[in-house]
């Protein structure tokens, strides 16, 4: 124990002789660690906000579809549906997508009376009167319109139309509210400049979950043109989004080739002649080659254990207190608005410990393993310069 | 008994090889506890390389060392550290310090591998210090010190495990004659305090001098001659 102390004593003198070169690796290493671990935060969390988004998710949504593709869905077939043993309520909801030039970012325009995620008001009330709307906090910051302010959104007939501010939501789930303009649903269907008599989907539920697939199945038989998207199926399709599993193995994959590169660099610059000779004399003056070889198991588990730590606390803090601001851009590149995107620290232990494994032995391995023929060798050299 | 005993001893290097090189041949040759022995020779005759396998420090091709009666040829690696770590002291030609190092800390490097207190190591480092006149340099990096200051800090390194052969690669060639003769006073000392000491040298004044109790002649690696006093 004492002795190990001691070489861990000489190991950190050793590698802070070495400042230079040891930093450069430490840099390379921290920065490879922080960006698959800010990954790692990112797509949990987001898949943590996903989860809590489809929390509001009604049980069944029914869309019409027209060659294959999303249509408008004629009020008339919620009469029939009705009918439909283990229906609760059908809402018909109007929503439509809305790019908005002056901001280059797009908006969810929804009708308030088949809302889906359950929203927070922050401040004000939904939409009560035709010239009303509610706005999700990233609109607001985007158009700097807080509550009492006013919107001017072009419509199908390409007129500005003037809506006030009524009120100021957010909700568990950032990610979708944030770019949510709540509208009544009769303006909504005036601004998009849909039909009279057509809906863009209903939201159905259905109080006994067992029966949500049988309720589907009647659904799609009595109107053939519908289609009927489950609960479950939607969260699998937002699974597929985030598609944790691929995400992961990519992770995983990354770490294993950039440790593997850290090693091959390493390998690369393999050790100096002045290490060599360094080794030489430690053998020379009685040390084993075990010692040597547990001095560089302890160079390199300081600094590989000393760089993922420190890369896992700037991912951190990257993701959840700089809201990922490197990385969104790209992860969630299909919505450019996200000003005030807020993220809830979430993050698996599990995958941490793997990227900890993967990253931090083949780092060990790569200062050990080319140590070893020197170590090995006999130290007569050192008795020539 | 001898302390060491070398019996018929070969080295090759880089057998079999287009480069073959026989440094050692058939060389045999016997010091007692307490002797001051020197290898001498022209340079390239062999001193360097015979005196390598005295210490334990590389493994004969042939033949037989016997250290206290004990034959390392072929024990293996890490009683030979053992042997090496217990029994020799090494003062290299040159020096072979960590310049980066400061004084103390290069004197307890032979030390870390032991279960050493720290207490214990500093006391056992500053008392050779003391004794080399070095310990008022003992924080100062080794590269900051002049060439007879870093022999000192070299011999209290090879003192610091307490062995009992002292062995020495050229020791005065980096010394002007003033330096010389103080190393060869600390030998002396050494000697007196029932130290084997072994040198190889081709420097007159360290193979001609009244301690010399044994001179071994080395030529293209085999031993020419032996003198005893
Ligand atoms: N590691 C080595 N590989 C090959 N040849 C060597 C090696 N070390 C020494 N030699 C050769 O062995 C011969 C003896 O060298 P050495 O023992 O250093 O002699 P000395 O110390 O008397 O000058 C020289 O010709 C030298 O070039
Ligand atoms: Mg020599």
């Amino acid at each position: 124990m004492t002795k190990h102390l001691k070489i861990i004593d000489y190991a950190v003198s050793s590698l802070l002789r070495r400042k230079f070169k040891n930093g450069a690796i430490m840099a390379a290493y921290i920065g490879t660690v922080a960006a698959l671990a800010s990954v790692l935060f990112l797509t949990r969390s987001l898949q943590t906000e996903t989860t809590a988004l489809l929390q509001g998710v009604p049980d069944l949504i029914v869309q019409r579809t027209l060659g294959g593709r999303h249509e408008l869905i004629p009020v008339d077939y919620k009469a029939g549906m009705a009918g439909i043993l283990g229906i609760g309520t059908i809402t018909p909801r109007y929503w439509g997508y809305y790019y908005d030039a002056l901001t280059k970012a797009n908006y969810t325009l929804i009708g308030s009376g088949g809302e889906t995620a359950p929203l927070t008001m922050l401040e004000g009330r939904l939409p009560q009167t035709p010239d009303e709307c509610a706005v999700g906090a990233g609109v607001a910051a985007l158009r700097h319109s807080g509550r009492s302010g006013q919107l001017i959104l072009v419509d199908s007939r390409n007129t500005g139309v003037l809506f006030e501010v009524s009120g100021l939501f957010t909700s568990e789930s950032d990610l979708l509210t944030n770019d949510l303009v709540v509208l009544t649903d009769r303006s909504l269907i005036d601004f998009f400049g849909y039909p009279p008599g057509l809906a863009t989907d209903f939201a159905v539920s259905v109080p006994n979950s067992s029966e949500v697939q049988t309720v589907a199945a009647k659904i799609k038989k009595l109107f053939p043109d519908t289609r009927p998207i489950t609960k479950r199926e939607l969260v699998r399709t937002y699974d597929m989004v985030f598609n944790w599993r691929s995400g992961m193995m990519l992770t995983v994959f990354s770490a294993a080739v950039i440790a593997l590169c850290i090693m091959a660099w390493d390998k690369a610059t393999g050790i100096s002649a002045e290490e060599k000779q360094e080794i030489g004399i430690l053998k020379a003056i009685g040390w084993d080659t075990s010692d040597i070889l547990a001095l560089k198991f302890w160079e390199g588990l300081i600094i590989s254990l000393t760089s993922f730590l420190t890369g896992v606390i700037v991912a951190y803090m990257h993701v959840f207190f700089f809201n990922a601001s490197l990385l969104a851009a790209v992860l969630k590149g299909w919505s450019v608005l996200f000003p005030a995107f807020h993220l809830t620290p979430s993050f698996n232990s599990f995958h941490l410990l793997i990227m900890a494994f993967l990253t931090i032995i083949p780092y060990i391995a790569s200062t050990v393993i080319p140590t070893w023929k020197t170590a090995i060798t006999d130290p007569d050299s050192v008795m020539r310069g | 008994m001898a302390l060491i005993e070398v019996d018929n001893v070969v080295k090759i290097y880089n057998p079999g090889l287009a480069d073959e090189l026989t440094a050692v041949h058939a060389a045999s040759l016997s010091i007692e506890a307490g002797e001051v022995a020197v290898l001498t020779g022209p340079s390239g005759s062999g001193k360097t390389s015979l005196l390598s396998l005295i210490g334990c420090m590389a493994r004969p091709t042939s033949g037989r060392i016997l250290v206290d009666g004990k034959d390392v040829v072929k024990l293996p690696e890490r009683f030979l550290t053992n042997i090496r770590r217990q029994a020799f002291g090494f003062i290299f030609q040159q020096f072979h310090l960590i310049r980066e190092l400061t004084v103390l800390e290069n004197v307890l490097l032979p030390l870390f591998p032991l279960a050493l207190g720290t207490r214990t190591m500093n006391e056992r480092a500053l008392s050779i210090l003391e004794r080399l006149k070095i310990d008022n340099k003992k924080h100062l990096q080794v590269k900051k010190l002049s060439g007879g200051e870093q022999q000192r800090v070299a011999i209290a390194r090879a003192l610091i495990n307490k062995p009992r052969i002292i062995i020495a690669d050229e020791p005065t060639a980096h010394l002007d004659r003033k330096l010389a003769q103080e190393f060869i006073d600390t030998l002396d000392q050494l000697n007196h305090e029932g130290k084997t000491i072994i040198i190889a040298t081709h420097d007159p004044f360290v193979h001609d001098n009244p301690l010399v109790t044994r001179s071994i002649v080395m030529r293209d690696g085999q031993i020419e001659r032996i003198d005893t006093k």
